[in-house]
């Protein structure tokens, strides 16, 4: 639960400048353990106490971005941002093990900028516009 | 024609020189004056980046013009585009959407005004009202009948206003694609700015378009636009 007691918690184990960065884009003075790093320079965090965290809210990503948004989190880090992975990726064996060599680099979301993706169609369509045509009278 | 114009139309045409941007659509090859091959070939763009301070997006939008309406190149643009930011800043902070629920999308819409994902947090408030808000999320399926309503609503609508597409019905005609009764997709109605696939989509989805909408607010740069030409 936000309290003040929490906050000054929180201040006293982040520090004032990571205080002031939480508020800036998390909204929020939160601490916990740090999980890792991904290769976007995201960092994951994680508090079980349920006393500091609301359980829901104990999982968190503090994004490398200005302009941030879901899609910068890659997908070994969101099954676990998510629950769908119990461990976090520097320590998953599994995930690590199973990861498949041929997965793609993960990119974000790039609508708006000359990356976006463009749909285009390779069939011919089903239906056309109707062209009138005048039958030759005699 | 006087000097003056004529003087005046010179340097604004100038000033939209000077301000292209360097690379991207203006600079094709068949627009060069130059006929000799160029002595370095174009730098290869990166496709994928992981470094935070040069990350995908902006090397997305290196050349283009986005880009360069958001690069201020004087102290006038500046200001103009110091104050195109509140604005935006404003506007995605308060986006009322006209509910425009037509089918089983806009059950997933209402979830989206729930508990779980609860859109007050972005300041998304639905207004019954067309005249009282900024957004239209078309929520099902669009059928021949409902458009003409649907076209008489975003009319009433003030500028500036958005429209969300939602679903697979509202975006092209979805599983009533064939149907003699259904319109093939709402953008044959009102000028779409975000698609939200899905059949339904769900809430996150949903609530992931205005997200996406919050993105396409915040480029807005009119009156840089406007000061340039």
């Amino acid at each position: 639960m936000v309290s003040l007691a929490r906050t000054i918690r929180s201040i006293r184990r982040v520090g004032l400048k990571e205080w002031w960065h939480q508020m800036q884009y998390i909204g929020d003075a939160k601490s916990g353990k740090f999980m890792g790093r991904d290769q976007f320079g995201n960092r994951y965090f994680e508090n079980l106490n349920a006393e500091e965290e609301i359980p829901g809210r104990h999982r968190w990503v503090d994004f490398a971005q200005h302009d941030f948004n879901a899609t910068q989190v890659p997908p070994e880090w969101h099954a676990w941002l998510h629950h769908i992975r119990k461990d976090a990726p520097p320590e998953d064996r599994i995930m690590q093990n199973l990861s498949p060599p041929w997965k793609a680099p993960h990119y974000e979301n790039l609508t708006g900028t000359r990356g976006a993706y463009k749909p285009y169609n390779t069939t011919k369509p089903k239906y056309e516009a109707w062209e009138p045509k005048v039958a030759q009278r005699g | 024609m006087s000097l003056a114009t004529l003087r005046g139309f010179a340097a604004s045409s100038g000033r939209r020189a000077a301000y292209r941007p360097a690379v991207g659509v203006y600079a094709s090859a068949s627009r060069n004056v130059h006929s000799s091959a160029p002595v370095a070939s174009p730098p290869e763009v990166p496709t994928h980046s992981t470094n935070p301070e040069e990350p995908v997006t902006s090397i997305a939008m290196r050349g283009s013009n986005q880009l360069s309406l958001e690069t201020p190149q004087n102290k006038a643009e500046y200001v103009l585009s110091t104050l195109d930011k509140v604005v935006n800043w404003a506007r995605q902070g308060s986006m009322w959407p006209m509910t425009f629920g037509l089918a089983c999308c806009a059950v997933e819409m209402m979830h989206m005004a729930a508990a779980r994902y609860d859109q007050d947090r972005l300041g998304v408030v639905f207004r019954a009202s067309p005249r009282q808000s900024d957004i239209m999320i078309v929520a099902g399926t669009l059928t021949n009948k409902m458009a003409p309503a649907l076209r008489k609503v975003y009319d009433q609508m003030p500028e500036p206003r958005w429209v969300i597409s939602m679903g697979s019905c509202a975006n092209g005609g979805g599983y009533y694609h064939y149907s003699y009764s259904v319109v093939r997709g709402c953008d044959r109605i009102v000028p779409v700015d975000i698609y939200v696939p899905g059949c339904p989509p769900t809430a996150e989805a949903l609530l992931y378009g205005m997200l996406q909408l919050q993105r396409k607010m915040r480029r807005n740069r009119k009156s840089v636009l406007w000061y340039r030409k």
